[in-house]
């Protein structure tokens, strides 16, 4: 057996990076068709003025990031929906408003850094049995609903006004995209990191789609992608001692490079 | 020039009725987009919808659509399914791939067979497996009339269809309308394109906020109707096609 399959927090370290390789890019295949690469991003700046929050008050983090980003989720859909601002310029403005505001209430809160830093950059070695078991449900919950609406999800994300004359709810399932999204970017903090997040949402997308001709080849292979640099990435972080969030992000770039280069030369 | 509401002046009068617009306005902030528009549209019609630029065509689709609310007035569709295909180049082309199949399974609630009878009918089944992406422009627009098939609608109503398609891929694309209209689909089209409309259409809607022309494509008489805003562009239209 493999000397890293002889430490528990190896093991479950394994476990929620294999969850959220499953999840992350799934829900990335439709944003990115969609052109919402950087919701992840923004969500994950929200929701890190939540964890200052939740450190400032004493509260578990957690609890205060996930109201705190569904929120931030359902303002970005509104703003998006209602032309507000343009997608991209509220996506900017809560990235570097969550980001100043996490800032200062981690800066309030004293003494905190090191919490606050293991959500900025992840620290997935340190995950409970209570982390997986949450993040576990989450990710059955936001599976089973991707799944029971993908043709809708897959309309809207192609074309917003026939999926519209269709008689798709795009309002409602618009808001539940976002909110789904927000829910796995906050369960996913401690493990890849607030910064690094919306790299698993993304590059393995981006990846799978340098190999494939249909959108659930795609989202397969996203999937796939993605564990493939979860394992990587541990291992490398495990035997050459490096931050684990880094290293599964550096893997899946690798990754990405090595599928434009064949893609180039195919 | 009719303003009032109209109905298709010929034999179509006298099938089932799909569409009642009744004094529709359209306005955005104090801009008035459509003034009082009222039209009817019966069953296997094909109407061409012309207009220059800013004369509310796009809008008064969305209207139809139920995509843009109106102002004042009301439509009445009475339950009738309506395919609509919009301009190409804006959708089905991200960075991610889907599929022809997946493209038309859209149209037919993921129903795998109707999407493929419908690609048949476009003479598109074999490319059902490749990304949408790897076609060229008509065979993209033939697939998303294919989308629209799936639906089994009543209407289908396209937006400048032909938009950046060569010449030969529009001709083809056009003998698809045509042979839906020999099937009785109705079908609006909205083009730039006069002379092609006038020539593939029973019945021409002229549109500059309000309907300034609306009958059969042999009596629309361009100079009579429209001769401010038409003339240049078709005076143009003529010499690109004479040049050919």
């Amino acid at each position: 057996m493999l000397e890293i399959f002889q430490y528990d927090f190896m093991i479950r370290a394994l476990a929620a990076g294999m969850i959220i390789a499953f999840v992350i890019p799934a829900l990335g295949n439709f944003l990115v068709a969609r052109r919402y690469s950087l919701i992840a991003d923004s969500l994950a700046h929200v929701s890190l003025a939540g964890v200052g929050a939740g450190l400032l008050f004493g509260v578990a983090p957690i609890l205060v990031a996930v109201p705190t980003t569904i929120c931030g989720a359902i303002l970005l859909e509104w703003l998006r929906q209602n032309r507000k601002l343009s997608g991209e310029i509220s996506l900017a403005i809560l990235m570097s408003g969550g980001l100043a505001l996490a800032v200062v209430l981690a800066n309030l809160s004293q003494g905190s850094n090191t919490d606050f830093t293991a959500y900025l950059f992840g620290s997935i070695t340190t995950t409970t049995r209570g982390d997986l078991v949450t993040l576990a449900i989450a990710s059955v919950f936001s599976l089973t609903i991707i799944g029971w609406n993908y043709r809708s999800f897959l309309h809207i994300a192609f074309d917003e006004d026939s999926a519209r004359i269709a008689g798709h709810k795009v309002r409602l399932l618009n808001y539940t995209l976002a909110a789904l999204t927000a829910l796995m970017v906050v369960l996913s903090l401690r493990i890849v990191g607030g910064l690094l997040i919306s790299a698993l949402l993304v590059i393995p997308v981006i990846t799978a789609s340098n190999f494939t001709r249909s959108f659930l080849q795609t989202v397969f292979g996203s999937i796939l992608i993605a564990c493939i640099a979860v394992i990587g990435g541990l291992l490398l972080a495990f035997y050459a001692g490096i931050a684990a969030g880094g290293a599964i992000v550096l893997a899946a770039i690798t990754l990405l490079i090595a599928s434009m280069i064949w893609k180039a030369t195919a | 020039m009719k303003t009032s509401k109209t109905s298709e002046p010929h034999s179509s009068a006298d099938s089932p009725m799909l569409i009642d617009i009744d004094n529709v306005s359209v306005k955005f902030g104090s801009d008035i987009i459509l003034k009082d528009i009222s039209l009817c549209v019966h069953s296997g019609e094909f109407i061409g919808l012309i207009g220059p630029n800013g004369a509310g065509k796009t809008t008064l689709l969305r209207t139809l659509l139920g995509l843009t609310k109106p102002t004042s007035g009301s439509i009445d569709t009475d339950e009738t399914v309506i395919a609509y295909v919009p301009q190409r180049g804006n959708i089905y082309s991200s960075q991610i791939p889907i599929s022809v199949l997946e493209v038309v399974s859209l149209g037919s609630q993921g129903n795998k067979n109707t999407a493929l009878q419908a690609l048949q009918k476009v003479g598109l089944a074999d490319i059902a497996n490749r990304a949408f992406t790897e076609l060229s422009g008509g065979q993209q627009q033939r697939v998303t009339i294919a989308k629209a098939l799936a639906g089994n609608p009543q209407i289908i109503i396209l937006d400048e269809p032909t938009t950046g398609i060569d010449e030969a891929a529009q001709q083809a694309f056009y003998d698809v309308l045509k042979e839906l209209d020999a099937r009785g689909i109705t079908i609006i089209i909205v083009s730039h394109d006069i002379d092609v409309v006038l020539n593939l259409v029973t019945r021409v809607v002229c549109l500059n906020q309000t309907i300034v022309y609306d009958g059969k494509p042999e009596d629309f008489k361009i100079d009579a109707y429209m001769p401010s805003i038409y003339n240049a562009q078709h005076r143009l239209l003529h010499h690109h096609h004479g040049e050919k």
